[in-house]
C-alpha cells in the first residue's frame, strides 16, 4: 500500500551533515523500491477555488508558513506500521518538525470485487 | 507515543529487518535453523516488552541487538559445554570471553558485512538441495519475514504444511552442511538462477491471485518485487537480476488494468492503458537500463523484460512494435528454447507479419511432445487458420483445443469459435477476407465475457503467458488455465496480412501477392529478414498489383518499380532491395513460377562508407583523460557519450533540471530524461558549483549588447549566455582534429552515435537504445543494434 508523508513548516537551515544523511537515506529507500517519489514544495503556490461553476485563481501564500506543507514523499509499504517506522527514521534524521502520514488509496480499495 | 498496536509494530519492524537479523545470526552461529530460533526469541522479547515499555526509539536496532546478544549467550554456553568443538564463530566467542572487546564492539564489527550476509542467506535459502516449494517457503520466511500463517494463506495450503516444509528445509540444509557463502565460479550462475526462479515463482503466485482471494496472495507480487530489489542492490553487476526486477515492475504496472469490474481478467490488448502505473513503468525501464549497463549477454529475464517494455511503450495496442517483439522472441528462443516460447513467438510473428508467418512456425510445433495436450497450440493454430480463411481446418483445431482445456469458460469460448468457423466454411463464395475479420472479432469478445463465470483461479493477464511467462522460465509446463486469451491475442485485425491472406492464387497462375506470402512464410527466416523482404515485395505489389500473375511480371516491370521507388536512394538501400528481389526470384524459379533472371537488369550500386562510423573507444578514453581539456568541455562530451542524447538536448539543460543523485536531467521541451553515468556524475557538481539556476553549459564570455539572448538562456549568476551548438561543435572538432584520420575533427553527432554503436556492440537492443537516447524511431537505430540481419541483404 502507498502512503503519502508530508512535512509542515519552514525549513530551518539544514546543515551539511544532515543533508548528507538524508541524501543517503533517500537513496537507500529509492533503491529498495520503498520511496516512489519525493520533493520539496514552493511556499504558497496558487489557490484554486471552484464554486457554483466559477473558478477563482489566486496567488499564495495563504496559510501561516508553519502550517504549509513543504515537502512530501510517496512510499510503498506493507503496512501502516511499516510506513510509520519509515517516517520515524526520516524524523530521526530531520530533528524537530511536524508532518503526517496518510494512506493513498489505490485500485485495491475500490468498492465491490474490484481488481483482484 | 504512537497509538498503533504494539504487536503490529513488532511485526512491521520484523518484516523490515528479518533478513539482516537472521543473516547476521547465521554468520555467528552457522546454522539457519538455530539463527531463526534466536531471532524469534528477540521477537518474543519485543512482544513482551514493547506493549509495557513502549516501542523503542530505534526498534530495528533494538531487535538486532537483542538477537545478537542471544546468539552470543548461546555460543558461550556451547563453548563451555564443548570446548573442543570448532564452530564458525569460535574466534568471536573467545574474543568476547577474553574480555578483549565489548560485545557491542564485536557486533558493530559484524554490521559492516550485513549486506553480504543477506546475499549469502538468499543463496542458502534457494539452495538446490531443497525442493522448489521449500525454497519458496524458506525465502519468504527468512528474507521476507513472513509468518508461517501468512505463507500458508498466500499459497492456499495449510499452516501446518508450511511449518513442516520449513522445518524440513532447515534440517536438509544442516544435513547437507551447506556453507554460508555466496558461490563463485560456474556454480554462481546456476545458483543465482535458482534464486531468480524462486523470486519469480513468488511473483507469479501473487500475479495469479483473483478477486475474493486472501489479500496475502496479491501482496506476494510486492514481496517478490521487494526481494528482487534487495537482490539487485546486492548484485549490481548481474544483468539478469535487473532484468527480473524490470520484468516484475512492468508486469506489476498493469495490475490495476488487468482485471475488469467483476474481477474477470482483461487481456493485454483490451486493457485501459491509462490505468497502467507510470511510476512502476518508469522503474521497470530504469531497471532494464541497469541490466544493459551490467552488459552481460542477454538472458531470459532481460529479454522478457524487453518484451514487456515494448508493450509498456505502446500507447495503444495498434502502436505495439510487433516486429521488435518478434525479434526479441527470436533472441529468447535461443536462450530459452522451449516450445511454449516458440508458440509465443509464432503469435508475435503473426501480429507482425500476418497469420501465415505465424502459422509456418506453429506447424513445426505440432509434433512437440511437450505441447501434446496443450490446448493453446490448436487454439493458436485455429485462430491463424481462421484468419487465413481456412475455416474448415480452423474449426477442427478449435474443437480439439476445446476438448483439451479443463477450464469451462475457455472451452465455451473455443467451441463458439469452432461454431463460427463452421458457419464461415458453409458460406462459400462470399468475400472471405471480410469474414475472417468478423470471425476474429467474435472471438475477441469471448473470453472476457465468459471467464468471469469460471472459477478462473489462475486466469491472469495472459499477455504475460503469451510473452513467455513464469512457468517457462521455471522450466515447468504452463498452467492450463490462465492462458485463455493467448489465442485471442492473434485475433485483432491489425495486420494487413490478415485481410489479404485469405485470397488464393488464381488458377491462371500464382500471383505476386500469393507468392510473396508463401515466400515470407518459409521456415527459418528471421523476423528481420521477413521485415526487410516484406518492404521490397510489398512495394512491388503496390505498384504492380498483387493479383498480377508471376509469369507476367517481367524483369523490365521490376526494374521500373525499382527505379521509381529507390532510384535516388542510397546505394545500400538499393542493394538491399535488389538482394531481396534476387532471393525471391530464385525461390520462385525453383517452383517454376517465374524466371530467375527477374532481377538481372538491376545492377549492384556502390555503397559509400557509413556516414557516422563510430569513434574508437580507446580514442575516446584518451580524450576524457586529456589534462588540458577544460571542465566544461570534458563534462559536455562525457555527458553526450554516456547519455547518447542529442547535443542540443544536453545544451538546453538548465541547472535546475538536474537530478544529480538520480544521475539524470530533464529535457523539459522534450519531456525526456537524459541519463548519465559515473563519469559525468563526478564532474557535474564541479561544473555547477554554486549556481542554482540558468543554463548548465555557459559560453566563455558575456554576450555583447547587440546580441542579447533570451532571459532563459542567460545565467543569472554570471550573466553569461548558453553555450551554442555551433561553438560546442567547433570546440569538439578542434579537440579531435588530431584523432580523426580525415583530419577535420569529429562532430558531436558522431560522438553520440559512437556511444550507440558501442552499446549496440555490447548487445543492447533497439528499445533500450531508444529509451536511453531519445531516438523516436527504431529504424534510425538500426545500424547500432545487433539484431540478426539477413546475410544476403547486407552483402
Amino acid at each position: 500500500m502507498r502512503f503519502l508523508m508530508t512535512t509542515k513548516g519552514t525549513d530551518p537551515n539544514p546543515d551539511a551533515a544532515m543533508m548528507a544523511e538524508m541524501g543517503a537515506f533517500i537513496e537507500e529507500m529509492t533503491r529498495a523500491g520503498v520511496l516512489l517519489a519525493t520533493g520539496g514544495l514552493e511556499p504558497g503556490g496558487v489557490r484554486m477555488v471552484s464554486s457554483a461553476g466559477e473558478i477563482t485563481v489566486t496567488d499564495g501564500p495563504f496559510t501561516e508558513a508553519k502550517e504549509a506543507i513543504v515537502s512530501f514523499a510517496l512510499i510503498e509499504a506493507r503496512s501502516r506500521e511499516e510506513a510509520v517506522e519509515l517516517a520515524r527514521r526520516f524524523w530521526r534524521i530531520v530533528g524537530d518538525g511536524e508532518g503526517t502520514v496518510q494512506r493513498v488509496f489505490g485500485p485495491e480499495d475500490a468498492p465491490g470485487p474490484g481488481p483482484r | 507515543m504512537t497509538s498503533l498496536d504494539a504487536h503490529a509494530v513488532v511485526d512491521a519492524v520484523w518484516k523490515m529487518e528479518s533478513a539482516r537479523i537472521v543473516a547476521g545470526l547465521v554468520r555467528m552461529v552457522g546454522d539457519v535453523g538455530l539463527a531463526e530460533e534466536l531471532a524469534q526469541d528477540a521477537v518474543l522479547a519485543a512482544l513482551e516488552q514493547w506493549p509495557e515499555a513502549g516501542v523503542p526509539d530505534n526498534p530495528g536496532a533494538w531487535l538486532m541487538t537483542i538477537a545478537k546478544r542471544r546468539a552470543v549467550d548461546h555460543l558461550r554456553r556451547e563453548e563451555r559445554r564443548d570446548r573442543g568443538q570448532e564452530r564458525l564463530a569460535h574466534d568471536l566467542v573467545t574474543s568476547v570471553d577474553d574480555g578483549a572487546r565489548d560485545v557491542d564492539d564485536v557486533l558493530g564489527a559484524l554490521d559492516g558485512e550485513v549486506g553480504d550476509d543477506v546475499l549469502r542467506l538468499m543463496f542458502v535459502s534457494c539452495h538446490p538441495v531443497l525442493s522448489t516449494e521449500a525454497r519458496v517457503a524458506l525465502t519468504l520466511r527468512l528474507i521476507g519475514g513472513l509468518r508461517t500463517d501468512e505463507i500458508a494463506r498466500a499459497f492456499l495450503v495449510s499452516e501446518s504444511a508450511v511449518a513442516q516444509r520449513i522445518v524440513r528445509a532447515k534440517r536438509a540444509l544442516a544435513d547437507a552442511h551447506v556453507p554460508f557463502e555466496v558461490p563463485s565460479g560456474p556454480e554462481r550462475a546456476a545458483r543465482l538462477s535458482s534464486v531468480l526462479e524462486v523470486i519469480y515463482l513468488v511473483f507469479n503466485e501473487g500475479y495469479s491471485a483473483t478477486a475474493g482471494d486472501d489479500l496475502m496472495r496479491p501482496s506476494l507480487c510486492l514481496e517478490a518485487l521487494r526481494l528482487g530489489r534487495v537482490l539487485a542492490e546486492l548484485t549490481p553487476d548481474e544483468a539478469e537480476v535487473h532484468g527480473l526486477v524490470a520484468l516484475m515492475e512492468l508486469q506489476q504496472s498493469r495490475s490495476a488494468a488487468r482485471t475488469g469490474p467483476s474481477g474477470e481478467p482483461v487481456p493485454l490488448h483490451e486493457q485501459s492503458r491509462g490505468r497502467w502505473d507510470p511510476l512502476l513503468i518508469r522503474r521497470g525501464f530504469a531497471a532494464l537500463l541497469r541490466a544493459r549497463e551490467a552488459g552481460a549477454p542477454l538472458g531470459p529475464y532481460v529479454l522478457q523484460a524487453a518484451i514487456a517494455a515494448c508493450h509498456a511503450r505502446a500507447a495503444t495496442p495498434e502502436e505495439t512494435d510487433w516486429p521488435q517483439i518478434a525479434a526479441l522472441y527470436e533472441a529468447l528462443v535461443r536462450v530459452l528454447p522451449t516450445p511454449v516460447v516458440q508458440l509465443n513467438r509464432a503469435v508475435a510473428l503473426a501480429m507482425a507479419y500476418g497469420p501465415r508467418a505465424g502459422l509456418t512456425l506453429v506447424e513445426t510445433l505440432t509434433g512437440e511432445p511437450a505441447l501434446k495436450g496443450y490446448h493453446l497450440l490448436p487454439a493458436v493454430r485455429g485462430d491463424l487458420l481462421a484468419r487465413l480463411g481456412r475455416h474448415g481446418e480452423a474449426r477442427a483445431e478449435f474443437d480439439r483445443a476445446a476438448s483439451l482445456t479443463r477450464n469451462a469458460a475457455e472451452r465455451a469460448v473455443l467451441l463458439r469459435r469452432a461454431a463460427t468457423c463452421a458457419e464461415e466454411a458453409g458460406r462459400a463464395n462470399t468475400a472471405k477476407a471480410v469474414k475472417a475479420v468478423n470471425a476474429g472479432r467474435t472471438g475477441q469478445a469471448g473470453p472476457a465475457e465468459t471467464v468471469n463465470a469460471a472459477k478462473a483461479g489462475k486466469s491472469g493477464d495472459t499477455a504475460e503467458a503469451g510473452e513467455g511467462g513464469p512457468a517457462e522460465t521455471a522450466g515447468q509446463p504452463p498452467r492450463a488455465a490462465g492462458r485463455a486469451d493467448s489465442a485471442k491475442r492473434v485475433t485483432p485485425a491489425a495486420t494487413p496480412g490478415g485481410r489479404t491472406g485469405g485470397r488464393r492464387a488464381a488458377d491462371a497462375g500464382v500471383t505476386l501477392g500469393a507468392a510473396m506470402r508463401l515466400f515470407l512464410a518459409r521456415p527459418g527466416l528471421s523476423a528481420d529478414t521477413v521485415r526487410s523482404y516484406n518492404q521490397t515485395l510489398s512495394r512491388l505489389c503496390r505498384h504492380l498489383g498483387e493479383d498480377i500473375p508471376l509469369r507476367d511480371m517481367t524483369s523490365h516491370l521490376a526494374a521500373e518499380v525499382f527505379a521509381a521507388a529507390w532510384g535516388t536512394a542510397a546505394g545500400a538501400t538499393w542493394n538491399r532491395h535488389r538482394a531481396a528481389l534476387r532471393s525471391f526470384a530464385s525461390w520462385a524459379a525453383e517452383h517454376g513460377w517465374a524466371a530467375a533472371s527477374l532481377a538481372a537488369p538491376l545492377d549492384r550500386r556502390p555503397e559509400p562508407r557509413a556516414r557516422t562510423r563510430p569513434i574508437d573507444r580507446s580514442l575516446l578514453r584518451g580524450l576524457w583523460e586529456r589534462p588540458e581539456t577544460p571542465l566544461r568541455e570534458r563534462t559536455l562530451w562525457l555527458l553526450l557519450y554516456e547519455s547518447a542524447a542529442p547535443a542540443e538536448w544536453a545544451l538546453s539543460l538548465d541547472v535546475e533540471d538536474l537530478d544529480l543523485p538520480g544521475m539524470r536531467g530533464e529535457v523539459r521541451t522534450r519531456g525526456h530524461w537524459l541519463r548519465w553515468q559515473s563519469g559525468t556524475a563526478a564532474l557535474l557538481p564541479l561544473l555547477v558549483g554554486d549556481r542554482r539556476r540558468g543554463p548548465l553549459f555557459l559560453a566563455d564570455r558575456r554576450p555583447g549588447p547587440g546580441r542579447m539572448p533570451a532571459v532563459a538562456d542567460l545565467c543569472p549568476h554570471t550573466g553569461r549566455g548558453r553555450l551554442s551548438y555551433e561553438r560546442a561543435e567547433y570546440l569538439f572538432k578542434r579537440a579531435t582534429r588530431d584523432l580523426d584520420p580525415e583530419g577535420g575533427g569529429y562532430t558531436l553527432h558522431r560522438l553520440r552515435h559512437s556511444r550507440l554503436a558501442h552499446l549496440g556492440e555490447d548487445g543492447w537492443s533497439a528499445p533500450m537504445l531508444m529509451s536511453l537516447s531519445g531516438h523516436a524511431s527504431a529504424r534510425s537505430l538500426h545500424g547500432f543494434v545487433r539484431v540478426p540481419r539477413p546475410a544476403d541483404t547486407v552483402a
